[in-house]
């Protein structure tokens, strides 16, 4: 992992729109703060974009909720991993558990299918917070152009479905860790302080 | 998964195009898209894919023609159809056509990755179907002499046998056939293959130049020779000497090698004292020896001893089911020399080669792969690749009845047609039972 880098050089900061619960906010930023030792700071919840909602699939267009927070200002921050306790989609896809703009600013992880369990019972909290923050971290690591891992194991590894989540650790591998490490050099450009976001209070 | 895939999504629909490619991105493959079947197949036509997604509702070419143009000119290209769930009568029946997997619309993720480590086993074992393809190619290659045909592989069969004698050979055949790489490969396959093999082309030296190449010189022997030198007969010592073209040495030079050959010494030119010289002759020639010998133009008794054991080496137009072999090798060659991506003939290409005469034999067939490969702007040669062979191919020997040219030209569809006689009737406009009969007349066999 890389040196800590202060707050002025940009900060992560994790972005709850609709109601998401302020533990599941937490374990996302202490995660973020531990995996990727960056500044991150939790920003005021914004109101889940209703252009987003598929009346035919009951689910939300994870693209569509991307392209309403691109068109808010975030230009004081480096990465903005927004968290929702919906069901996301892709048109392509049946669902998706998160989505991300490679190498870009924004990403998006659903918690609605981290909350089942195996047959019908809901898991314990701290499980669901250790799946949210693995989905993530994933995310955010696609952010810094992270690209799939082949070692089951690793946090970057492909997990198509919630027992493939759980298979994985909530830990990059040596040669993620690695690429991470160069590709913030890269990404983590020096800014301003961080500020509040007027849009979003 | 270790293998990476080069993918191109094809599908009318931007964001399925975008999703898509970013997922495969993610996990590590190059992506590409195409947003209608002719886009796909132009970039088809420039650079390799693996595999593609394609959608099978698309405007103007739908996905259905797309599996079948990629199957057609692309077979090793796989092909996964991505269809709704309104259409699934479509999709298998694209897998009846040649697709490797379909999607119904929307798919989960791990299906998609399931379909993905499908599409790597099959691009794995199809690669290593390809490397025991090489391997078996390797078998109708004889130390780089390439060829399939009867009289090929008579020679394959024969160059091991000659090899292990030391008696002279003469070989025979048009300019290009390849007598030097014979000449080559015998001496490879020879007890002299440790020592060195020289090549003299007796065509390019004039007489005196010759044979003081052949014989050496002693200092002050003739103008210019400031110094002594070792002539080739002597150098070679031990390994094998190949004098290309040689009916083409004068009749002196005929009688200075004839004595070299039966007394197995020399005498450099300007000394008097004998050197004793251990080489095999090789020899090759373009020329009807017996027809210069009745002329008067070369030496009955040179003849004879050069001529203790005689390969001929059929032209190209004489084996042509060698050509698309040939065709492939040089293109292969030239292909990875070049770094252009040009790795197929369309068939009518290799139609038209199989055509055209080749009076340059072998090394023509080469140059005319070479240069197509150089100029070439797509991954497949076609017919417009070979113009610079429209010319008149060459004037046959002899004047030729008509029977000779209807018995040559049925021989010749025949062999293009691998003896099916149903295609070769076809295409010569006559029914099976006359193509049998002209069969049974010209006494037409397979391989001749």
């Amino acid at each position: 992992m890389p040196d800590s880098i202060g707050p002025e050089k940009g900060c992560i900061v994790v972005l709850p729109i609709g109601k998401v619960p302020e533990s599941a906010l937490d374990a996302v930023s202490d995660s973020i703060s531990l995996y990727f030792n960056h500044h991150t700071r939790i920003l005021s919840p914004l109101r889940t974009p209703q252009c987003a909602f598929d009346e035919q699939r009951r689910q939300y267009n994870a693209a569509t909720i991307i392209r309403t927070l691109e068109s808010i200002n975030f230009e004081d921050d480096a990465k903005v991993v927004a968290i929702v306790n919906v069901d996301l989609f892709i048109p392509i896809f049946t669902h998706v558990m998160g989505e991300a703009q490679e190498g870009g600013k924004f990403a998006l992880v659903s918690m609605y299918r981290l909350m089942k369990g195996g047959v019908g019972n809901r898991p314990s909290t701290s499980k669901i917070l250790k799946r949210l923050a693995k989905v993530a971290l994933h995310e955010l690591g696609h952010l810094f152009d992270v690209v799939h891992c082949a070692d089951e194991k690793c946090i970057m590894h492909f997990a198509g479905n919630i027992q493939d989540i759980d298979h994985i650790m909530l830990n990059f591998c040596t040669y993620c860790e690695r690429y991470l490490e160069e590709s913030m050099k890269r990404h983590l450009k020096p800014t301003s302080l961080c500020s509040h976001h007027p849009e979003l209070t | 998964m270790d293998e990476k895939l080069r993918i191109m999504v094809v599908d009318d629909e931007k964001i399925v195009r975008e999703s898509l490619y970013h997922w495969f991105k993610r996990e590590g493959h190059s992506a590409e898209t195409a947003a209608s079947g002719l886009e796909a197949l132009e970039k088809l036509e420039r650079a390799p894919f693996d595999v593609l997604f394609v959608d099978i509702k698309m405007p103007k070419m739908d996905g259905l023609e797309v599996l079948r143009r990629v199957k057609e000119g692309y077979p090793d290209t796989i092909v996964i159809i991505i269809t709704a769930y309104g259409s699934v009568e479509s999709a298998v029946e694209a897998m009846k056509f040649g697709a490797h997997d379909y999607l119904l619309k929307p798919f989960k993720p791990d299906q998609l990755a399931l379909v993905i480590e499908k599409t790597v086993s099959q691009v794995k074992l199809t690669s290593r179907y390809r490397y025991v393809k090489g391997l078996l190619d390797k078998i109708t290659r004889f130390d780089n002499i390439i060829g399939q045909s009867p009289p090929m592989r008579e020679l394959f069969e024969v160059i091991p046998e000659v090899a292990q004698s030391d008696s002279s050979i003469l070989i025979t055949g048009e300019t290009g056939t390849g007598k030097e790489l014979v000449a080559k490969a015998i001496h490879a396959k020879s007890p002299r293959s440790k020592g060195p093999f020289i090549a003299i082309n007796c065509g390019a030296l004039p007489d005196t130049l010759l044979e003081s190449e052949l014989f050496g010189h002693q200092k002050g022997a003739f103008t210019g020779a400031d110094r002594a030198r070792k002539g080739f007969l002597e150098v070679v010592s031990g390994g094998t000497l190949f004098l290309d073209e040689i009916g083409e040495i004068s009749p002196k030079m005929q009688v200075d090698l004839l004595r070299v050959l039966e007394e197995k010494k020399i005498i450099r030119i300007g000394e008097r004292e004998p050197i004793e010289v251990d080489f095999r002759l090789i020899a090759s020639t373009r020329r009807d020896l017996p027809t210069a010998i009745s002329d008067g133009d070369f030496r009955e008794d040179f003849f004879y001893r050069i001529n203790v054991i005689t390969l001929q080496i059929a032209p190209l137009r004489k084996r042509k089911e060698d050509i698309p072999l040939l065709a492939k090798h040089f293109l292969n060659k030239y292909s990875r020399e070049t770094t252009k991506h040009v790795d197929r003939i369309t068939p009518e290409a290799e139609g038209f080669l199989k055509r055209y005469d080749w009076p340059g034999n072998v090394r023509e067939l080469e140059n005319a792969i070479e240069r197509a490969v150089v100029l070439s702007k797509k991954r497949t040669l076609g017919v417009e690749n070979f113009s610079c062979l429209n010319a008149p191919t060459a004037p046959q020997n002899g004047a030729r009845t008509l029977k000779e040219r209807e018995k040559e030209y049925v021989q010749e569809i025949l062999m293009e047609n691998d003896w099916n006689v149903t295609r070769s009737a076809q295409i010569l406009g006559i029914n099976r039972v006359t193509l049998h009969k002209m069969i049974k007349r010209y006494r037409l066999q397979r391989g001749q």
